[in-house]
């Protein structure tokens, strides 16, 4: 037993000092590698080693070779927390990539503020994370600002009197509070109202309602399921409008589930230009390395994300938490990615630019 | 306007006579068996599933085709239901039972997650317009919907009363163990009502799938308004699961003309509060027992 301690104890002190001989930088990441995310999980990881190739082959971070350690979150809420106890408490790293959905990455970002650890995001767009707090950064817009764009999509289209409904939950009830202002703000009538709930089967009665203000417009913010039922149920019952959506409900599921109800359906979505320098550059690299493979959704995010950190940790005083979030900020402004300008603000957040989608003989293509 | 309001009573009738057919298995399986049956809700889902997985390539048989061995089946795991796991219990504590049919809703609904993935499926119907009746809308399968709510319910109040079979049922319910005395085949009796509430449960499934989606938990999400139902109309009582579906159907409907629709479900399940505090035992108050 003596000499079982005694074996463990000197392994783990040669693994330590392996790690600091070797001249390691670290950062964590909670990512979904298994579970229902498990199939974007794996792109947001080859995106993410695509750029650490990268940094590495140009010299590390101050000589140092730069590492992400990956945790799994089996794509749960619960995974997500145990994930980033342990890299905080286990590893000790000062920055942790958080994980997608916005569900999973508002579970993990009061630990991250609590424990004084940066936490940084690529894919979660719920307004609610911009209050998480000081240490907490995502390079993928809010949807506050999607919000305003739909605003603007419902004013260029010239309806001055739209019905609003949206699914009812915390992401829905925000998006429509920005709506809301945005479009009355603007002279924007709302002449009914009304949250629907998520997960139903049945919105005949919803959509009764919504019939009887005689709108030209509804402002439909929700998911692809609710969002097919509803476009669905509303051809059944004769109700011909113009359908406004996000972002959310921009999937092929959604016409495949709605069919010829969702034709002509126009919508917002965050964009960013193809014809960059720096898109064209990370599009080669991409091939390169992963021959045949196309990008994966939100690919460019995570590889902006891990070229501003590494870029953060090269000018940061020390490695510590709180040098490393200042240099974040530092860096941030003015930094153009694949992904466009990705300067912080106070909150955290970074801007976008708005592209605009509409469903025309059952295909997704840009609204022109 | 008064369209509007015969449009969501319509809404409500066609919403209450799904719920009824949930509702209705429910109130028979506690009828007799004195448990709530937590995995019916599965039947109602797999109803569906089978129905698509008959309907889809490898088989594709049509629609109305497919309806048949996908109802059989479901008759086969309501039956194997009964047979593996709560015949062995069913001299055993009621909490074990209970907790027997929870694992088993778990187990089936996870097989369907196994084999069909969790994400939405649909039938490939071709949409069309509803069709208007004085200026209601309707769609077909909506009048489909109904129609066959009201065949299950006159078939199945022809067998209660006009047949041997079914007064037998209805003697099983009042006393077990005295119909047996009596001489009653407690088997076929048993089989009666598994049968029952299986065809009840998965045709109610495929209608409501025909209508919108299929989705894992689409039964689990249906058999709270089934409870409902049976609590309202009286634990054990058909015809009160029938009132009691009808009764929340229409309740709930009719509230988003007043209400922020999301909180139809409270208008639905205050209401039936509200009752149950005058009349405990439901609308037709009685100590259990099929009538």
């Amino acid at each position: 037993m003596k000499k079982f301690i005694f074996s463990s104890i000197s392994i783990l002190f040669l693994i330590l000092i392996g790690s600091v001989m070797a001249g390691e930088i670290s950062v964590g990441s909670v990512t979904p590698l298994t579970g229902k995310l498990a199939v974007y999980g794996e792109g947001f990881q080859q995106a993410m080693l695509l750029a650490v190739d990268e940094i590495n082959a140009a010299g590390g971070i101050k000589g140092n070779t730069f590492k992400i350690v990956f945790e799994d979150n089996n794509s749960t809420s619960k995974g997500s927390v145990s994930a980033i106890r342990k890299l905080i408490t286990i590893d000790k790293l000062p920055l942790i990539f958080g994980p997608a959905a916005s569900s999973n990455f508002l579970a993990v970002c009061p630990i991250a503020q609590e424990n004084k650890t940066i936490l940084l995001g690529a894919e979660s767009a719920a307004a609610a994370i911009s209050k998480c707090g000081s240490y907490v950064f995502r390079v993928f817009p809010s949807d506050l600002l999607q919000g305003i764009g739909v605003a603007e999509l419902t004013n260029f289209l010239e309806y001055k009197e739209v019905v609003l409904t949206y699914v009812n939950n915390d992401w829905g009830v925000g998006l429509a509070e920005v709506f809301k202002t945005e479009f009355t703000k603007a002279g924007g009538k709302i002449i009914d109202e009304l949250p629907h709930g998520e997960g139903k089967t049945d919105y005949r009665s919803e959509i009764l309602r919504m019939k009887s203000k005689n709108p030209k417009a509804i402002v439909n913010l929700t998911y692809i399921k609710e969002g097919a039922t509803i476009l669905k149920q509303a051809y059944e019952t004769g109700l011909n409008v113009q359908w406004l959506m996000g972002s959310a409900s921009k999937s092929p599921k959604l016409v495949e589930l709605a069919g010829k109800a969702s034709e002509g359906v126009i919508g917002t979505y965050p964009t960013f230009s193809q014809e960059t320098s720096q898109y064209k550059a990370f599009k080669t690299a991409w091939d390169k390395k992963y021959p045949g493979k196309k990008t994966p959704i939100f690919g460019e995010y995570n590889y902006d994300m891990v070229k501003l950190t590494a870029l953060a940790l090269q000018s940061a005083a020390s490695y510590g938490s709180d040098d490393i979030k200042a240099a974040l900020m530092k860096v941030s402004k003015g930094y153009i990615g694949t992904t466009g300008d990705k300067s912080f603000d106070e909150n955290g957040d970074v801007g976008a630019s708005y592209g605009r989608w509409t469903i025309k003989d059952g295909n997704i293509t840009d609204y022109k | 306007m008064t369209i509007y309001y015969v449009q969501l009573l319509t809404n409500g009738i066609i919403a209450g006579s799904i719920y009824a057919m949930f509702a209705v298995g429910l109130a028979m399986v506690y009828g007799v068996f004195k448990f709530i049956n937590f995995s019916h809700g599965e039947l109602i889902t797999w109803g569906a599933y089978l129905t698509l997985m008959f309907s889809s390539p490898l088989f594709s048989l049509p629609l109305y085709f497919a309806v048949i061995p996908a109802l059989v089946i479901t008759v086969g795991i309501g039956l194997a239901q009964d047979f593996f796991v709560y015949r062995p219990l069913r001299q055993s504590n009621p909490i074990a039972i209970l907790i027997a049919s929870i694992g088993l809703s778990y187990l089936l609904r996870n097989v369907i997650r196994l084999c069909w993935g969790s994400d939405l499926q649909t039938f490939d119907l071709t949409l069309s317009r509803g069709l208007i009746f004085w200026g209601i809308y309707i769609t077909k399968t909506q009048i489909l919907m109904m129609l066959s709510a009201l065949l299950f319910f006159g078939i199945l109040y022809f067998l209660l009363t006009k047949t041997l079979l079914g007064k037998s049922l209805r003697a099983v319910s009042d006393n077990m163990e005295l119909s047996s005395i009596m001489g009653i085949n407690m088997k076929k009796v048993t089989c009666t009502i598994w049968v029952l509430a299986s065809v009840f449960a998965g045709s109610g499934g495929i209608l409501l799938a025909l209508d919108t989606n299929l989705d894992p938990m689409m039964g689990m999400n249906n058999l709270i308004k089934a409870f409902a139902a049976v609590l309202l109309g009286g634990a054990g009582n058909i015809w009160g699961a029938l009132i009691g579906g009808l009764f929340i159907g229409i309740a709930e409907n009719i509230s988003v003309a007043f209400i922020s629709p999301d909180y139809k479900d409270f208008i639905a399940f205050g209401l039936i509060f509200i009752l149950l505090l005058f009349k405990p035992r439901g609308i037709f108050g009685i100590a259990g027992g099929v009538r």
